[in-house]
């Protein structure tokens, strides 16, 4: 026998029934998020006036918008067990160039679409880079996050865009009932991606991925095209999440996806009880997330705490779910 | 050593060996697959506790607690895979374990001298700054072997050393091993190519199912006596009834096909209704075959052809349209997705057939009735479809897998080590499906290192060495013959051509 084989060898085990522990621990996890979210609203509506009216809840959501809808995005790459840190990054280029084509005199229905490309493009290349070529998430994301992140700056010359068309502003921000469009295009999406990641062929195949490629290729996934929708999704919807900001920004600047935001996307997906480590999470659970994390936002603001001092709660929160995860998986 | 014993959950792997080894002899150890000769030098070379048992060194009791202690008292052990690192420079790796230093900064130049001196004994002079990964693997293995010499390594284990070899780089091998023994070093050699022993081993101690069965010199030794002796009775435990089956068309035909470094050539082809055990030793290239012919590996050449009634019809390996199915030799690695559920582990290679064009998502009524038809079938103890297979038995995780495949009805089964590591009764039941399937019509080609086993279920043999299909051998072969193609011997005493 190979030493390899010599550590292998397993025992014969009885079915057991400890093991319901680890079911029931991994559910409580997921639970944790909507439990949190829940204090935290207490919370709050002790603590600010007005917090529990609708007007308040409506405006939480519409701040959640163009951050929620990245940080689904990011959670079908982080399904697979990959990281896309330049969904930020991704969006604000795509934004600057929808918003330079409008300025320009274009039609504001040709510029979404110009925007959803462009981004969905950046995904095209992150996808390519990870999948084909087989290189490292974290590597190829960071260079893409340096360089779309630098050319919106560099397109721009450091200045906002301005001269963005009324229409385009109205007709992205109207209400549709009580909610602005892009809440419902965010529960929308949320709601459909989370539908087609439990329920569909390729959602199964990106648990699958997650959990164990080399049993995925086995059983005759095509591994690589997951891994390559993967993150061309995640740039898709970072072209969505860029309308979504142009409109209630109402300019597009190299600013808007500046460092702080990928802290925020993958806190809102970690939160929301997206596995870093890959094979878990659900859109439903990282729309949650954002909630979360953006409560938490304003609650520090709210307690006039400095911006430093919310990254530093934030990233502390980030590693503790981050140890919890790590130590049920452990078991 | 004296007295070892070594037991590990559910098998005894070594009974109470004992042996002697002498300064500038080389004892051959042999034993077919599972004998014990890997347990017994990792005791020795401190990699494995023994759970009984003495080591004496001059003699004197000596504990080993790890390899490094082992390497203290002058063990060294040449692995079959290669303990290299693969970035580092050939200097780097030969003074891995214990850099001469100075004045607590490593002292390069004393290393460098120590480490062509070395070398020079063994008649090498590499560039010492060359890096490891751009060797090949019979350079590598002399590095290895510097290394011992280093560390004035009184006992040096070799495990399989020529498994990767040119036989240029083998005869090398040998001269090398000559000096040594001439320098007064004891060498190990575990071997089951039986044409090395007789060409550099003195004496030979032969293992079989974890006891020692015969300890003499080579020259008194026979080939056939060998064998005899690695297999002991010509008897097949039988594992199960088995029954003549009527052979149906042909199914699958593989021409040629080759991966480099890996397959060379293999011709042959297999019919409905039949079980063919693919029998080979460790290294043989069964498992590559395997993953050749379902697409994991890229081939360099030839082809599959599949006959499902129409004629034969080249299929590419990746395609869907391959009606095979694998099952891996380890299906905690490759096979199962541990923390999901039984439903979702039994329909992952057959999702399609869940969703309807009117409707893009899975059907979870049909995904649910199939997971609990197939546990049903296959009698999979649990507490429903839904409980996390991390949790269930060996027995039970292994009929997951095979009722995944079966739910996309493949016509050809390949089935790698598929009883290992189970009980009594799961290898049963193993065993009565697989005649089950071969019955119903499918093909079964399964790798078993067990002879017994293996025996008792193949309708014939395909035998490999080397990444080579030698021979084909039919049911009633003896113990004897399987074992002696396997290790490169022809049935009339001489080798065949590896």
């Amino acid at each position: 026998m190979k030493i390899s084989e010599v550590l292998r060898t397993e025992p014969a085990r009885p079915d057991e029934k400890t093991s319901t522990l680890n079911r029931d621990a991994t559910r409580i996890l997921r639970l944790i998020p909507v439990g949190m979210l829940f204090l935290i609203l207490v919370v709050l509506s002790a603590l600010v006036p007005y917090f529990l009216s609708v007007n308040n809840f409506v405006s939480i959501l519409m701040q959640c918008s163009s951050l929620g809808l990245m940080a689904i995005g990011l959670t079908a790459v982080l399904i697979t067990g990959g990281m896309d840190l330049s969904v930020p990054s991704l969006m604000s280029f795509s934004a600057v160039i929808g918003a330079i084509y409008m300025r320009a005199g274009g039609s504001p229905v040709v510029a979404c679409v110009i925007m959803v490309l462009v981004a969905t493009g950046g995904g095209c290349v992150n996808g390519l880079a990870v999948a084909y070529l087989r290189m490292i998430p974290f590597v190829v994301t960071l260079s893409t996050m340096a360089v779309f992140g630098g050319a919106s700056i560099w397109v721009t010359n450091g200045m906002s865009v301005t001269g963005i068309p009324r229409g385009f502003i109205t007709t992205v921000m109207h209400d549709i009932w009580i909610f602005p469009a892009p809440v419902v295009v965010l529960i929308v999406v949320a709601v459909v991606v989370h539908l087609f990641m439990t329920r569909s062929l390729f959602g199964r195949w990106l648990y699958a991925v997650g959990t164990n490629i080399r049993a995925a290729r086995v059983s005759r996934i095509p591994a690589q095209q997951v891994l390559f929708g993967s993150y061309v999704f995640s740039g898709f919807v970072a072209g969505l999440a860029a309308i979504v900001t142009t409109a209630w920004l109402g300019t597009a600047g190299g600013t808007i996806g500046s460092e702080g935001v990928v802290l925020d996307v993958v806190s809102s997906a970690v939160l929301g009880g997206v596995s870093i480590y890959g094979g878990a999470g659900t859109a439903l659970g990282a729309f949650v997330g954002t909630i979360f994390i953006k409560l938490i936002s304003n609650t520090l603001n709210f307690l006039q705490a400095s911006y430093y001092m919310t990254l530093v709660v934030k990233g502390i929160v980030i590693v503790a779910f981050v140890a919890i995860d790590s130590l049920f998986r452990r078991r | 050593m004296v007295g070892i014993k070594k037991s590990f959950p559910g098998v005894k792997a070594l009974k109470g060996v004992s042996f002697e080894a002498y300064p500038g002899e080389s004892l051959a150890l042999i034993g077919a697959n599972g004998a014990g000769k890997s347990t017994l030098m990792n005791i020795l070379g401190g990699v494995v506790l023994a759970d009984e048992g003495v080591v004496n060194l001059d003699g004197h009791a000596t504990p080993i607690h790890s390899p490094a202690d082992a390497a203290r008292r002058g063990i060294a052990f040449v692995h079959q895979e290669l303990a290299l690192m693969p970035t580092l420079s050939i200097l780097d790796n030969m003074l891995i374990a214990a850099f001469p230093s100075r004045n607590g900064l490593i002292d390069y130049r004393q290393g460098e001298a120590l480490c062509r001196e070395a070398l020079a004994r063994l008649g090498y002079d590499f560039n010492l700054h060359t890096q490891v990964r751009d060797l090949s693997p019979g350079d590598q293995q002399i590095i290895e072997i510097a290394r011992t010499l280093l560390g004035k390594s009184r006992i040096v284990i070799f495990d399989e050393p020529t498994s990767s070899l040119t036989s240029r780089e083998r005869e090398r091998l040998f001269e090398i091993i000559r000096y040594m023994k001439s320098q007064g070093t004891t060498i190990i050699y575990i071997t089951h190519l039986l044409d090395e022993i007789f060409t550099v081993c003195e004496r030979a101690v032969i293992l079989r199912n974890g006891e020692k069965v015969a300890q003499s010199l080579v020259r008194d030794l026979t080939r056939d006596e060998v064998v005899e002796k690695m297999i002991g009775s010509q008897e097949v435990v039988s594992y199960f009834q088995h029954h003549v089956r009527e052979r149906g068309p042909l199914l699958l035909t593989v021409e040629n096909l080759q991966r480099e470094g890996y397959l060379d050539r293999i011709n042959f082809s297999v019919h409905r209704g039949e079980v063919v055990g693919l029998w080979g030793l460790l290294g043989s290239g069964r498992t590559e075959l395997f993953r050749a012919l379902m697409g994991l590996d890229q081939i360099t050449g030839g082809r599959i052809l599949i006959d499902t009634g129409r004629g034969p019809h080249p299929v590419k390996p990746r395609s869907r349209k391959n009606p095979m199915g694998l099952i891996t030799e380890d299906r905690r690695t490759d096979g199962l997705l541990l923390p999901m559920s039984i439903r979702h582990n039994l329909s992952l290679a057959n999702l399609r057939s869940f969703i309807s064009r009117l409707w893009p998502f899975i059907a979870r009524g049909r995904e649910e009735a199939a997971a609990r038809d197939y546990v049903r079938k296959l009698n999979i103890k649990s507490t429903s479809i839904e409980q996390r297979v991390a949790t269930l038995s060996g027995g039970n995780q292994q009929k997951v897998v095979v009722g995944r495949w079966l739910q996309t009805s493949p016509l050809l089964f390949l089935m790698d080590e598929p009883t290992r590591g189970l009980d009594v009764e799961a290898k049963a039941e193993l065993h009565s499906l697989i005649s089950e399937l071969a019955d119903s019509g499918a093909a079964v080609m399964f790798v078993s290192s067990d002879l017994d086993e293996i025996m008792s279920l193949s309708d014939r043999f395909l035998v490999m060495v080397r990444g080579r299909l030698v021979r084909e051998l039919p049911r009633d072969s003896t113990k004897h013959e399987l074992l002696a193609t396997a290790s490169g011997i022809s049935s009339t005493g001489g080798v065949s051509e590896p």
